[in-house]
């Protein structure tokens, strides 16, 4: 045998060595890594926000770039930014989230208001229709109310604080003596739907006030919520890092894939990065102008700056989830207009009165907006994805991961289309397939 | 040059720069100062260039890249040698050869057409990668060093121009014939 030959057999026979090693370094991977995510299944979700967070502040690093300063300390001057623009954005909006009282409060006026529009779209009936339909509506509507009523009810604790609240407590100013009477009228409320539809019920209606079980949490629960603040922990430190990072794990990953595929895998990767890049600050983008126009909108409408600017950041933030973001919208905007009290819309002409129909025919406006400006303009093709594709992500997403699952969906859905798609392209290119 | 720049750039940083560099960083920012590609650059643009150079291994007759496959990468021999050919249904034409220090596949810094030939290692050689989106990234981030770089480039696709128009000129028209 040649010396030419003999070294092309031993090629060949460390090529099947390569092979099988490959091959079984890649099971042996994929089983660690299979265990390891079963097992610290509670840790995916906060690295994946992490990370997400990172590569959606990547550009704003990438502006902070002093050429005289090192890269760390380029990064720091970057979180640094980034700190000081979040801290004035949750101090403002802090101001805004309601605190214990309000809360009460809110919650008082929302059963009174709710059970008093209730009573008024019953009595209003007859006059209009004919009276088989009041029965219908009150069987149809009632035991909604009731649960309604049932989940706006102060548990005894909460009804103590609010009437210490509207005493004066804690520093604070009495509550208005117009929620205190909200309240005590609150209390009838509760004897006023449940007689109608249970009549040969034995048990008082009004039960829950004093008899309430609150049965002891668990020192499970406790533990639990420890172990996910641990792990949340963990969003902060993957975004720093991930931060600090100057390409060395896209070097480290490159240097994995074999000789052949690392133009390819450059090309590929290079595309995906761009096109969810581009994904993911376009989804930001959108929700940021619905949740402007929403606030705009409810202004407009006469809603004070601070409540439309609440209602407008987390319908904003919502939007992300296609579908359920708007009605999750609607559910909050209808909520307050239906509790709203004084309104003075700035559109003249509007009745105060039917605020709630406004708000409904405003976030049906801007849904239409988004899905014909916003939603083009920002995303482009992006988020081309076929509606159906869509509901059954959404419902996979919810249950496999529920509130998280449904955020994450269409983001997942769009990568998973994109990378199959450049992948098979570039892999036609490099006439590898 | 400002003299605060000056003072920050020879001085301080240079200095937490040289105990930070592992050894085989210094040794490529050495040898990228030998390559004429790059012979336009200051010490610390060389360290920016280095930082997103990918180091690749090729053993012998290994494919670096094939003809007709789409560029993205521009090539820089660290040690081996690397044939340049190209196959034809009548038999493989052999370019030329390149030795430690040459680098090819420069054209795939421009756009992504295809490769006009094969490239393939004659014994097992070393080499950096150049990408060409990650000098884009760098002519945002550092315009000057993306900025010499087209230069260098540019002046070589000029010198090949040259090359070409005096062959054209010194052919008779018989030979165009």
């Amino acid at each position: 045998m040649s010396n030419g030959q003999d070294f092309e057999e031993k090629e060949r026979e460390r090529k099947v060595r390569r092979t099988v090693f490959y091959l079984i370094f890649a099971g042996l991977v994929l089983i660690v890594g299979g265990f390891l995510t079963w097992k610290l299944s509670g840790l995916i979700l906060p690295i994946i926000v992490g990370a997400l967070l990172a590569f959606v502040f990547r550009p704003v690093k990438e502006r902070f770039r002093i050429r005289w300063l090192p890269h760390e300390l380029q990064v720091l001057c970057s979180f640094a930014a980034i700190g000081v623009v979040l801290f004035f954005a949750f101090n403002t909006l802090r101001k805004h989230i309601p605190d214990e009282e309000q809360k009460l409060e809110f919650k008082v006026r929302l059963k009174y208001k709710l059970n008093e529009r209730y009573r008024q779209l019953v009595a209003k009936l007859p006059e209009r229709k004919s009276n088989a339909v009041t029965p219908l509506i009150e069987k149809e509507v009632g035991p909604l109310m009731d649960k309604v009523n049932q989940a706006l009810a102060l548990d005894p604790k909460e009804r103590d604080l609010f009437l210490k609240y509207a005493a004066g407590y804690n520093g604070k100013p009495p509550i208005q003596s117009k929620f205190v009477d909200y309240f005590w009228a609150n209390q009838k409320t509760g004897k006023y739907v449940i007689p109608e539809k249970t009549p040969t019920s034995p048990a008082p209606p009004v039960a829950p006030v004093g008899v309430a079980p609150t049965p002891a949490p668990p020192a499970s629960e406790g533990a639990s919520l420890e172990n996910k603040l641990s792990a949340w922990m963990l969003a902060p430190l993957i975004f720093v890092f991930l931060g600090f990072d100057n390409g060395q794990i896209r070097r480290f990953f490159i240097s994995l894939v074999p000789n052949r595929y690392f133009e390819l895998s450059l090309t590929v990767l290079d595309e995906l990065d761009d096109a969810i890049g581009r994904y993911l600050r376009g989804t930001l983008l959108e929700c940021f102008l619905v949740g402007l126009a929403l606030t705009l909108g409810l202004v407009l409408l006469g809603i004070p700056l601070g409540i439309a600017v609440a209602i407008g950041v987390v319908s904003g933030l919502l939007n992300a989830i296609p579908f359920l973001g708007t009605v999750i919208a609607l559910v909050i905007g209808v909520g307050y207009a239906l509790i709203a009290e004084n309104v003075t819309p700035l559109i003249p002409g509007l009745n105060p009165n039917d605020l709630a129909l406004y708000v409904l025919i405003l976030v049906v406006i801007v849904h239409v907006l988004d899905d014909v400006v916003f939603q083009p303009f920002v995303l482009g093709s992006a988020a081309n994805v076929h509606p159906l594709v869509v509901v059954i992500a959404i419902i996979s997403g919810s249950l496999i991961m529920g509130l998280w699952g449904m955020l994450f969906a269409i983001p997942t859905v769009v990568v998973v289309k994109t990378a199959v798609a450049t992948f098979f392209k570039e892999l036609k290119d490099y006439r590898i397939i | 040059m400002s003299a605060r720049k000056f003072a920050a750039d020879k001085l301080l940083w240079e200095t937490l720069g040289r105990w930070k560099r592992s050894s085989p960083e210094l040794d490529r920012i050495q040898f990228l100062k030998t390559v004429p590609f790059f012979d336009r650059l200051s010490k610390r643009q060389l360290k920016t260039v280095s930082d997103i150079m990918f180091e690749r291994t090729y053993d012998t007759n290994e494919w670096i890249f094939e003809e007709g496959q789409p560029g993205a990468a521009m090539f820089l021999i660290l040690d081996g040698k690397i044939a340049i050919e190209i196959c034809r249904e009548t038999g493989t034409t052999h370019l030329a050869v390149l030795e430690k220090g040459a680098f090819f596949g420069e054209m795939a810094l421009l756009d992504d057409t295809p490769r006009s030939a094969n490239a393939r290692a004659l014994e097992r050689t070393r080499t950096l990668a150049l990408y060409r989106n990650d000098l884009t990234g760098l002519r945002r981030r550092h315009a000057r060093t993306a900025c010499q770089i087209y230069r260098s480039l540019a002046t070589m696709i000029a010198d090949r121009l040259r090359a070409t128009n005096e062959l054209v000129q010194m052919k008779t028209p018989a030979d165009m014939a």
